[in-house]
């Protein structure tokens, strides 16, 4: 059998030095315990508000399409699909197939597809997934389970701990 | 009516059922490592910068671990193809056993001639050593040794689970317990060698009652059996046996529901156990109280020793098996010698 090379680097030989690193280690530890610089957001009690050009849900305005189809060809995900509705060519999407990508919205010659900032929601059966133009026409609104008010907050970097968390409203 | 009533109390306190069921053995200890988990998973998220459980119970989560506990306890016990299902089912039990067993030798408190709880044991739990009673269930004049002498068969009983599983995991992990068992109860040995030098004695409680905690005697001992003690009951950085991301879990690989809850406990109470020990023996354990307050002061002590120890987990990474192994022989053995050279000193100079 080859006998296997482990190469170590040569650090902390000295085992006084060894030894004051890992007390320094646990007391950052402890540091850390105390004092916690917690970044995780307890979602559905606080709710981030995200920004203006955050690629959630996207809504149809069913007035100023034309009907071209260029959104279901381009769609990589074949999510958008064009319907006959109420006799007019509009697109309806399956959002259990839907990357977010955002293809559709910028190919759309007229802007009539928009991304909203709602990426939150859910459903009972697969069949919801699928919004026809209709509901494809309306902002989603879906209201969580949550007791009492949900709190807004805003992200803002922080130059000591990254991301910071001030209320927004 | 009354005399009932004093025969269950006198059951009920009896030193050997008490300190094995109630306090610090079965229950509360079983308690106190349900509470150990949930604040080794608490204080790692919040080093994490995480939250950690965070819905049960209104305080912080609190009663995540119970309902854990019940979840898994009730699951379908699956036994593999190809094991002996009758060794595979006993397999478990023996590292708890052995995890726990120790506690039998350890005394956890001295009793009083007169005016404790405990007093009415004074002469059937007598420590000629002391010249007093002792809270334990087997008193022996020689528990330094006789618990390590009992805990030292737990490494044997993790190979043998590894082995009736007959999984390659749990194989891998036995082997890496097999090689650290050496390193650890080596450390363990020589730094209570170097106490009971120290000290002159093999009695825990004459230990205690010599007013002289280990650590203020012996820092260097105290130091290597702490290292000791995290290596043997694989906590963080020396969690080579259970290695979550290589092993799965080590040999409680194939285990699953009340048997998998038996096979992960052992390591815990191993920590508890010998928490409880390192507390009596390093860090003053009871004294100067006595009867049933100094059993709770030598808990609360091994308790900060278990939290220490589990709180370790998100502050290290994990050692590779050659590395923790390395350290312990090359670093930690002159130590140990070290500590053993400090005690002859310290007991021939300063102990008497």
């Amino acid at each position: 059998m080859d006998q296997v090379k482990i190469r170590e680097y040569d650090k902390n030989k000295n085992p006084f030095r060894l030894f004051g690193a890992h007390v320094a280690a646990v007391g950052e530890g402890i540091k850390h315990a105390i004092k916690p610089k917690t970044i995780t957001l307890r979602y559905p009690d606080v709710s981030m508000t995200l920004p203006t050009n955050y690629r959630g849900m996207i809504r149809l305005y069913k007035d100023v399409c034309i009907g071209c189809s260029l959104c279901a060809m381009i769609c990589p995900a074949d999510a958008m699909k064009m319907t006959t509705w109420e006799g007019k060519k509009l697109p309806q999407i399956n959002y259990g197939r839907c990357v977010f990508c955002g293809f559709c919205v910028d190919v759309c010659p007229v802007d009539a597809l928009r991304e909203t900032r709602v990426h939150d929601a859910a459903f009972q059966s697969r069949r919801e997934l699928v919004f026809n133009p209709d509901k494809f026409n309306q902002d989603f609104d879906q209201t969580l389970p949550v007791k009492g008010t949900v709190r807004k907050v805003r992200a803002v970097i922080d130059e000591n701990k990254g991301i910071r968390y001030v209320p927004d409203e | 009516m009354m005399d009932i009533l004093q025969d269950i109390k006198y059951v009920i306190f009896y030193p050997s059922f008490f300190v094995m069921i109630i306090f610090p053995g079965l229950i509360a200890g079983g308690l106190f490592v349900l509470f150990a988990i949930w604040f080794e998973r608490k204080i790692a998220a919040r080093v994490q910068m995480r939250v950690g459980p965070y819905y049960v119970s209104r305080f912080g989560g609190i009663a995540q671990l119970l309902a854990d506990a019940i979840r898994v306890a009730l699951q379908e016990i699956i036994i593999p193809a190809g094991v002996n299902p009758t060794l595979y089912v006993i397999a478990p039990i023996f590292p708890l056993l052995f995890a726990f067993l120790p506690l039998a030798f350890l005394p956890i408190g001295v009793i009083p001639e007169q005016g404790s709880v405990f007093s009415a044991y004074y002469h059937s739990f007598f420590d000629p050593g002391v010249n007093m009673g002792v809270i334990a269930a087997l008193p022996t004049e020689y528990s330094l040794i006789a618990v390590l002498a009992v805990e030292a068969a737990y490494p044997i009983f993790i190979i043998l689970q590894a082995w009736a599983t007959n999984n390659r995991f749990a194989l891998v992990g036995a082997v890496r317990e097999a090689y650290l068992s050496v390193a650890y109860d080596v450390l363990i040995l020589m730094s209570v060698i170097a106490t009971a030098v120290e000290y002159h004695t093999l009695d825990v409680a004459k230990v205690v009652q010599s007013g002289i905690p280990g650590i203020v005697a012996n820092p260097l001992a105290a130091f290597v059996f702490f290292v000791g003690l995290i290596m043997a009951t694989s906590r963080f950085p020396f969690e080579i046996v259970e290695a979550e991301s290589e092993l799965v879990t080590g040999p409680a690989t194939e285990y699953s529901g009340l048997l998998f809850l038996l096979a992960m406990g052992g390591s815990y109470f191993g920590t508890y156990v010998y928490a409880l020990y390192f507390a009596a023996v390093f860090l003053g354990g009871w004294y100067p109280l006595s009867g049933f307050p100094g059993a709770v002061i030598l808990f609360l002590k091994a308790a900060v020793i278990v939290l220490f120890s589990v709180f370790l987990r998100s502050v290290y990474g994990r050692y590779r098996i050659d590395q923790a192994l390395r350290n312990s022989w090359r670093l930690l053995l002159p130590v140990a010698l070290a500590s053993i050279v400090l005690g002859i000193v310290g007991g021939w100079l300063w102990i008497r």
